[in-house]
């Protein structure tokens, strides 16, 4: 969108302090009509024609790669293992930066309209509007509070009162805070799997990122668990753009707007989820969403 | 049904009775080889357990309070009435636990004597010798001064007139530097000194100590079989002489070294006599005191003039702002006014003090078991009476007193070791394991400290030399003529000895004066320049020091703390370092908040495993660190303030306990005295280790406890 490169491209700018006060100020429920299934809403994420390697472009893991995700909405990446989805979500916020020889060979990446690999953008606050949740749940061996606190400490915000909120605010954003409540103050690994990995959404929505991804949040939980998780996923996307890798159709079918189907480093076919599983345009998904490979 | 044990039946039926027994024996080896351990691990620490229980038992905390002393062990003839004072008392029950018996009639006693108080003034020129003795009788007070007055007055008293004979060149210099000191009536005499020409075989011949000594100056060519230690003066050993020689010698080396009726001295195969006359200046000295130059009593010192004047190194001056007030007993007062002339005393009263004494009688003669400071108490107190006699006394260096000052110089050099280790091992390892990208180099980096590991101790110990005792940078405004490299870096205000006035307008400056201070007080002063020095970096070596020692074993042990602690941040999960990536943290903030703290347990296990290695090196700190006597404590005898102080401070060589111990079991001669102090000292010693051992098994637990993942 053209509209957007105007306004948004300081937002990562190295050196720039976002007002992190403000973006709390926001209110999480500002409530809105239920997503619609069809992508209306303005792109957040434009992946244009992208390229990735691992070995400084020996051989290329992500090839030609475009997709526009909307905001605000729920884009799921499904695929068979290794074909470089969760690659792509980890270019999104430049994870994959700790693989020393990883580059991205051709193409652009474009959050709010500026391109994320360009020379004058930071990292650390791209980082800071795009958060991630990990498969395996990690929180930190600190208490409940100080994990959900974390990333605004990081910020150097000390007032006790802005993080009290924030973390209250968070909390109550991920479903949790009604469980936890009484035990802010105790260690985040005395709590169940399910809650631990929606302790960490928590961490993550804390610091109010435009976007977050999310690789495979559910995997290593159980049923109960994946739906409160998915639950919480509904929830979220009225307020962030959400990219979501994961292995279940079911699951993909059941939160997302939006789905781009992978196979070996190349996007078969991106389109509404409603689209991609009632009638896909290639038959490769077809033949991947009804299980007859992958 | 057939029987269970055929084989078609049972598949699993026992095979035949070898494999057995050849499993047992087997097993039975492994056994044995690991009881053996067990069996020596007990041996050796029961052995020291047992033996150096009782000397721990015995010495009480003094073993641990007191610094190592000679021990005197003296013969003493039953007697009543021997007093000691009561401090001294426990320490001497204790040394002779054993025939704790023929202590009797043990009653305490007041003694009255008389104690000055005085006051004396900054500016006050004291002798190095009257000041230790004002410090031994006032607790407490301890003077940190820096400067020295080698020209101030210095007095002696002579008891009764006294006839001085001084040769030639001698009185020459006296009458120079006090004519009028030598009274007019001198005596001058000719007397013939003569020297011997002596001619030795070729051979090898038994030599004892003082004929060796009395030979290392002549120009004999000589060679030892073997070498004398200080505390032998008995012992025969064997010389070579390579080659037929002959000498001319002096009398005095004639009748050590060469002396027919003396054992131990070289035989001679011609000898001649050289007339030699020389000049004797004799004239009386009435009794009385005497203010002298330093110089004038260097010479009269050698002749019976007794004082305890350091006479090369100079007087001590007093800098204390305030005026000091100090007590000692009434007689030494008047020997200390007498001899200080530079004194500024006032305030002078005097009072009565009584002192607790011990009164017991010695039921039979006895060998008694003395350190060297309860010997001087004890020798004092009864010098009146004479009722202590010794029969015989000899002395044995270390076995007395306790271990503090080789506690003291290893928990030094344990300290300043692991600050620098600690400091550079946890940058090492977080370099290497967080931001350093895997490569070449870093293969490198690991296979040099692995190798590093490996290099035996000793290794170290001579590169601490090189590298920090020889050579390492220091500050200094007057270089070493030895340094290797001299690097001017910054202008100094003061120092005046390196300097040469050019003119009147130059001021000079004070000591201890920062630049801008001179500047002003040149400005002040009319002057329109002023003397200012140099400040350099003279790679002159830190000296045998516990800042080598230090460093030394901070070398040593790094390997061991870097491997330790990149283990434990590599044992920290990566997802916390993703967690904390992906919430807009900077590589040192994640790595802070996120990869420290989770790896701390470790590091900590594996400083203080650090530790307890450290501590017990020894070849490390041979060369670089450790000596094997000192009389005082490493916090004692700095006579500088302020970072002077603490630079002094470091630069001192230290006694540590594996050093210690080594000397006293290997270094000196063997007997009853010093085991008990080898088997004390290792206990302790094994003490320390082993709760440091322990503190860092309790701490990793509970930390690991509390941080898990």
């Amino acid at each position: 969108m053209s509209t957007l490169t105007a306004t948004a491209p300081s937002a990562f700018h190295k050196g720039t302090t976002v007002d992190v006060e403000s973006n709390l100020s926001t209110s999480p429920i500002t409530m809105e009509t239920t997503p619609t299934s069809t992508p209306v809403n303005q792109s957040m994420i434009e992946i244009d024609d992208v390229s990735f390697s691992y070995d400084l472009g020996k051989t290329n893991t992500l090839r030609n790669i475009s997709v526009d995700i909307p905001e605000k909405q729920v884009t799921a990446f499904i695929g068979p293992s290794g074909c470089g989805k969760s690659t792509l979500l980890r270019c999104i916020n430049r994870m994959n930066d700790l693989v020393e020889t990883s580059c991205v060979t051709n193409g652009e990446i474009r959050i709010m309209g500026q391109d994320i690999n360009a020379k004058n953008v930071s990292a650390i606050e791209l980082r800071k509007q795009v958060g991630m949740v990990f498969q395996k749940y990690n929180p930190f061996p600190k208490s409940i509070y100080d994990n959900v606190a974390y990333g605004l400490r990081i910020q150097g915000i000390k007032d006790k009162s802005t993080l009290d909120e924030s973390v209250e605010r968070a909390l109550k954003g991920a479903a949790l805070w009604d469980e936890v409540k009484d035990r802010l103050k105790d260690s985040a690994l005395g709590l169940s799997g399910g809650q631990q990995q929606r302790l960490c959404i928590a961490r993550t929505t804390a610091v109010r990122p435009k976007v977050i991804l999310m690789d495979e949040p559910c995997s290593a939980l159980d049923p109960i668990a994946t739906a409160k998780v998915e639950e919480l996923i509904t929830e979220l996307r009225q307020d962030f753009t959400i990219v979501i890798v994961t292995h279940s159709m079911q699951q993909a079918s059941r939160i997302s707007n939006n789905t781009a189907f992978f196979y070996l480093g190349e996007l078969i076919e991106y389109d509404s989820t409603e689209k991609i599983f009632s009638n896909p345009s290639v038959k490769q998904t077809e033949d991947y969403i009804s299980g007859r490979f992958g | 049904m057939s029987t269970p044990d055929s084989p078609q039946d049972n598949p699993f039926c026992k095979s035949k009775e070898t494999h057995k027994s050849k499993e047992n024996a087997i097993r039975a080896l492994f056994i044995i080889a690991t009881y053996i351990i067990l069996i020596s691990a007990a041996f050796i620490f029961g052995d020291i357990i047992a033996k150096g229980a009782p000397v721990l038992m015995s010495k009480g905390w003094s073993f641990i309070f007191k610094k190592p002393q000679t021990l005197n062990v003296v013969e003493v003839e039953k007697a009543d009435n021997i007093e000691i004072p009561e401090k001294n008392f426990d320490s001497l029950i204790r040394s002779n636990a054993k025939h704790s018996d023929i202590f009797n009639n043990i009653k305490e006693v007041q003694r009255q004597h008389q104690v000055t108080t005085f006051s004396l003034s900054s500016g006050s020129i004291i002798g190095e010798g009257y000041l230790k003795n004002l410090e031994k009788q006032n607790p407490g007070f301890y003077l940190r001064y820096d400067q020295r007055d080698l020209n101030s007055e210095v007095a002696f008293t002579i008891e009764s007139d006294k006839n001085i004979t001084l040769r030639g060149p001698e009185f020459a210099a006296l009458k120079e530097l006090d004519p009028e000191l030598i009274p007019a009536d001198t005596e001058t005499k000719e007397r013939n000194l003569s020297k011997f020409q002596v001619t030795i075989a070729a051979g090898e011949y038994p030599i004892g100590k003082a004929a060796h000594d009395a030979l290392v100056p002549t120009k004999l060519i000589f060679q030892m079989r073997q070498t004398f230690a200080d505390d032998e003066p008995d012992k025969i050993n064997q010389v070579i002489i390579p080659s037929t020689q002959t000498i001319t010698v002096e009398a005095s080396v004639f009748f050590a070294a060469f002396d027919e009726d003396e054992r131990g001295t070289l035989p001679i195969t011609e000898q001649k006599d050289i007339p030699n006359k020389v000049d004797f200046n004799s004239f009386a000295l009435k009794a009385g005191s005497y203010s002298v130059t330093p110089q004038v009593l260097a010479i009269l010192e050698k002749h019976g003039a007794a004082s305890l004047h350091n006479t090369t190194l100079g007087s001590i001056v007093f800098n204390n702002e305030e005026a000091l007030t100090l007590s000692t007993p009434s007689d030494e007062f008047d020997i200390l006014k007498k001899a200080n002339p530079g004194l500024l005393i006032s305030d002078v009263s005097q009072r009565d003090v009584s002192t607790t004494f011990i009164n017991f009688s010695l039921s039979k003669d006895a060998e008694l078991r003395l350190d060297i400071d309860d010997y001087e108490a004890i020798t004092l107190s009864n010098k009146e009476s004479g009722n202590f006699k010794a029969l015989s006394e000899k002395t044995h260096s270390y076995s007395g007193g306790g271990i503090l000052g080789p506690i003291a110089g290893t928990a030094l050099l344990v300290a300043i070791c692991m600050i620098v280790a600690l400091s550079t091992g946890i940058a090492t390892s977080v370099y290497l394991n967080e931001y350093a990208a895997k490569g070449k180099f870093i293969s490198t980096v690991r296979l040099a400290m692995l190798n590093l590991a490996g290099v035996p101790s000793i290794v170290f110990g001579l590169f601490g030399l090189g590298l920090f005792v020889i050579l390492a940078p220091t500050f200094t405004s007057q270089p070493n003529i030895e340094s290797k490299l001299i690097i001017p870096i910054a202008p100094l205000a003061s120092d005046i000895g390196a300097r040469e006035v050019e003119n009147k307008k130059v001021y000079v400056a004070e000591e201890s004066l920062s630049t801008s201070e001179v500047r002003d007080l040149a400005a002040a002063n009319g002057s329109t320049r002023f003397y200012d020095g140099w400040n350099y970096i003279s790679f002159q070596g830190w000296g045998t020091c516990m800042l080598a020692g230090g460093f030394t074993l901070a070398i040593m042990v790094l390997p061991v703390i870097i491997t330790s602690c990149e283990e434990s941040l590599s044992a920290v999960p990566m997802g916390f370092r993703e967690a904390s990536l992906a919430l807009g943290a900077s590589k040192w903030q994640s790595i802070r908040t996120a990869v420290l703290p989770y790896a701390f347990p470790g590091i900590l296990t594996a400083s203080i495993l650090g530790i307890t290695r450290v501590a017990g090196e020894t070849a490390p700190i041979m060369f670089t660190a450790a000596v094997a006597e000192r009389s005082d404590l490493p916090w004692q005898g700095i006579n500088s303030t302020g970072l002077d102080a603490f630079v002094n401070f470091l630069q001192q060589s230290v006694q540590a306990l594996p050093y210690h111990i080594y000397t006293v079991a290997g270094r000196i001669p063997q007997s009853e005295y010093t085991e008990p102090m080898q088997y004390g000292s290792v206990l302790v010693f094994m003490m320390i280790v082993m709760t440091f051992a322990g503190f860092s098994v309790w701490l990793r637990i509970r930390i690991r406890n509390k941080i898990k993942w």
